[in-house]
């Protein structure tokens, strides 16, 4: 009896097997990629993400796990490298007249879209007249909002003509959210082409991507490897078993992490200093914070140094609105004297803006990433030292973004990515009308000093203006900058010449070769 | 019989239409607005609209509700508002994974339960009692991700083994996904069998205790004819009701051991989904939970008939 017991349970569960096969996939090319590559011996790098890519159209699509696979796929007109200067990507080189109001790039030519035809000066017409249209709702839109309008006069030039002088349109231009994309393409989530160093392969939603080589791409001797493939892994401690064992050959990987793996054979952790920053944010509409003396006291009475030491386990650096890694912008924290931590001060501060018993309060911040839950952890305790009682609230990472956009928050825990250009840091955050400035903050003479920047020619009198700009916007406290992490990947032995940084990881990757 | 199983096939219809309603108000009730989470603390508020506006978020709710359910009665789930990717395809080849996945983890954990369970009942109050019960009491209390965290950490450390990376299907390359699954599998095991071995301890306890057991031994049978011949059967009924609300829920995706061990099951899916407000995907995927938790509940009931020929429906 009990026999047929089981027969018939393996007998049902049989059964059941194969009536679903039919959605699974079978006689797949790629599932064996390995063995594949050994018999050809052409190398892959093997790297593990820790989400799926959420769409692949670069005008659309700002997620990072999107970004790092798309970036590979398309080239901009320009790129940055290492120390973040803009240098020729698809355009060899530009002009800027005299008056600042018309820029000509040259592009390079024979460059081939992967699809076999050549890329023109018509495309990134399109392209621009792609991000520029209100209906694509492109992230880069207002990147580009003094742009008047786009001339391709033959094949290999392009014109654009703009409103104002704008500094910081060369930087934009090397976004990748202003990937030059062919104009036949009508769905880019559907389809992904390109000029980049990799051509989308396959894609297996929650499992990988896999990117080939461009064997026509038109920087000589790059990328190195024959394929990358990005290995979908959303645990840590899968991604760290995975690189010991060698299974995969590079990840990102926390700070905490990146100690762990110290000891270990045939891993190096690579860091480098991000252009992410952690902030306190203020809504300076809201009593009591309309007051700047009150937003001043928050300032003297958080120790930015322990949620350096806490938070980040001492591998973060102090920043202000401009993190350190924009080398040449970003003012020396030195220079903002409420960075230091005064209990007394802020004590004083607080008794003068008539609240000597501190206050009640609420910090907000997203439950999805420990880091902000820890960094609103320390300020309550930092807090709580000058009488003000904060009580946090996490929020699910879709009803955070919904708190952060309503303007009506009290405190709120978040990261911000300062971009490359000191225009984005800036204007966009913080100006009256910028579209990232939920904080209800207004100064006029800051608004005017972010807009005289922006048309300034003059290098020299641009970096006066924006010292100047970095040390208000600090004083004022609309955020408190905290602190700026530094970024880890564990890298295999047998990768070598991936050197990450805050560039971008796809050059790291397209100069990555992988030992045979 | 047949017209028994027609009947609950028929209720399945205003059960799907109560779920198909609950979810769509309590997704749409849940703050958080896909178009912003796509794009993200960055986005101009132009980009929200225009991605709302393509996703098709700016039309009434009724209006959405209905374009679904129309969708639906013709077998169509819709597509994902993120990726564009048509969604019963993509519920269908994760299902198929979560449902290998499960099966094993299932015979896995079975096989150790209900032989322990017996054993203890058997010999009831002795040691290997105490210790079967004392495991059972550890499995039940130890979280599966702590489980298949040490596993995978401790193999891959101290013995360098790490599952194959890609997902490949039973049927496909028995070999290679046998050690894929066999982590998450045991992980999932070790879980479902303390609940399986403690239900089938007591079971066998109070079989035992039947006058047509001591019946059964006053003839003269030895000790394992009569629990396997006699008692198993008769005891299989709650057995086999905890077993299928384990499978009926663990068919519906176990997303911590999906999750630990990157198993692309359809736990993932629908939380990914959750995470985005990608609407039609988690509509669409916690539908097809339902189907598939109600299916086996009426697969148990058939079973029961086939335990005990007492029961007529």
């Amino acid at each position: 009896m009990k026999k047929r017991f089981i027969a018939s349970l393996f007998l049902s569960a049989s059964l059941l097997l194969t009536a679903c096969s039919g959605g699974g996939s079978s006689a797949d090319p790629a599932k064996n990629p390995d063995s594949q590559a050994g018999a050809t011996g052409s190398t892959q790098l093997v790297i593990a993400a820790d989400q799926d890519p959420v769409g692949l159209d670069p005008h659309k699509v700002p997620a990072v796990s999107s970004n790092r696979i798309y970036s590979l796929v398309y080239d901009s007109l320009t790129k940055l490298d290492d120390n973040m200067s803009v240098v020729p990507a698809l355009a060899d080189s530009w002009k800027l007249s005299d008056d600042g109001k018309t820029v000509t790039f040259k592009l390079h030519e024979g460059v081939k879209f992967h699809n076999g035809r050549e890329m023109t000066s018509d495309d990134v017409k399109y392209s621009f007249e792609r991000i520029l249209n209100p209906d694509t709702g492109a992230v880069a839109k207002s990147y580009f909002s003094s742009v008047d309008a786009i001339e391709a006069p033959d094949k290999y030039t392009v014109v654009f003509k703009l409103k104002t002088p704008d500094a910081a349109f060369l930087a934009n231009t090397a976004s990748a959210y202003a990937s030059i994309v062919p104009k036949e393409v009508t769905d880019l989530n559907k389809e992904a082409v390109g000029t980049g160093p990799f051509e989308l392969e396959k894609m297996e939603s929650g499992q990988y991507v896999l990117l080939k080589k461009n064997p026509n791409y038109f920087v000589e001797g790059m990328p190195k490897v024959d394929s990358i493939k990005f290995q979908i892994m959303k645990d840590e401690a899968e991604r760290l078993a995975a690189i010991r064992t060698g299974k995969v050959d590079l990840t990102t990987v926390s700070a905490d992490s990146a100690k762990l793996l110290e000891s270990s054979k045939n891993v190096t952790i690579k860091n480098y200093q991000s252009m992410e920053y952690s902030y306190l944010g203020i809504n300076v509409a809201k009593k009591p914070f309309d007051d700047p003396r009150v937003r001043q006291a928050i300032s003297y009475a958080v120790d930015r140094n322990q949620l350096v030491q806490t938070v980040w386990k001492g591998q973060a650096a102090l920043t202000g609105p401009l993190s350190p890694a924009q080398t040449i912008w970003a003012l020396d924290t030195t220079e903002y004297p409420s960075y230091e931590h005064n209990v007394e001060k802020a004590k004083q501060l607080l008794a003068e803006a008539g609240l000597p018993n501190g206050f009640n309060t609420v910090i907000e911040t997203a439950s999805t990433y420990p880091d902000m839950i820890e960094t609103a952890q320390v300020l309550q305790q930092q807090l709580k030292a000058v009488g003000i009682n904060a009580e946090i609230k996490q929020l699910e990472w879709g009803n955070y973004i919904e708190t952060w956009k309503s303007k009506d928050m009290d405190l709120l825990v978040g990261r911000n990515t300062s971009g490359v250009d000191p225009d984005r840091s800036l204007r966009f955050f913080f100006s009256s009308e910028g579209s990232a400035n939920v904080w209800n903050y207004s100064n006029a003479k800051f608004d005017e000093l972010v807009q005289k920047a922006l048309e300034a020619t003059d290098q020299t009198e641009r970096k006066k203006l924006y010292d100047e700009a970095q040390k208000l916007v600090v004083e004022d406290a609309p955020n408190l900058f905290l602190a700026s992490p530094q970024n880890f990947y564990a890298v295999s032995d047998k990768v070598e010449g991936f050197t990450p940084s805050a560039a971008g990881e796809v050059y790291a990757l397209v100069k990555a070769s992988v030992k045979k | 019989m047949g017209r028994y199983i027609l009947k609950r096939i028929v209720s399945l219809i205003p059960i799907v239409f109560g779920i198909s309603v609950l979810v769509f108000t309590i997704l749409h009730l849940v703050p958080g607005d896909p178009a912003s989470i796509m794009l993200g603390t960055n986005a101009t508020p132009e980009a929200v609209k225009a991605l709302r506006q393509s996703m098709g978020l700016d039309q009434p709710l009724v209006t959405q509700y209905l374009h679904w359910m129309g969708g639906l009665m013709q077998g169509d789930f819709g597509v994902s508002v993120h990726t564009g990717q048509a969604i019963l395809p993509e519920i269908l080849k994760r299902f198929a994974i979560t449902l290998q996945l499960t099966l094993f983890g299932a015979i896995i954990g079975w096989s150790i339960a209900i032989p322990l369970g017996i054993l203890s009942a058997v010999r009831v109050h002795s040691s290997v009692d105490v210790l079967v019960r004392v495991t059972a009491m550890l499995g039940i209390s130890v979280p599966n991700f702590a489980i298949g965290t040490l596993l995978l950490l401790g193999l891959s450390l101290y013995f360098g083994w790490f599952p194959p990376i890609d997902v490949v299907n039973f049927w496909e390359n028995p070999v290679e996904a046998f050690q894929v699954f066999v982590l998450p599998a045991v992980t999932m095991g070790i879980v479902l069998a303390a609940g399986v071995m403690r239900m089938t301890r007591s079971a066998f306890l109070e079989t035992l205790d039947k006058d047509f057991i001591r019946t059964a031994r006053a003839k003269g049978n030895n000790q394992w004819t009569v629990v396997i011949g006699h008692a198993l059967r008769n005891s299989s009924i709650p057995i086999v009701t905890i077993a299928g609300m384990q499978i009926g829920y663990l068919l519906g995706g176990s997303v911590i051991v999906e999750q630990l061990f990157s198993i692309p099951g359809l736990g993932q899916y629908i939380l990914d989904g959750i995470y985005q407000r990608d609407y039609p995907v988690v509509q669409g995927g916690v539908l097809f939970i339902a189907l598939v938790f109600v299916l086996v509940n009426l697969l148990v009931d058939v079973i029961y008939t086939w335990i005990d020929p007492r029961i007529k429906y």
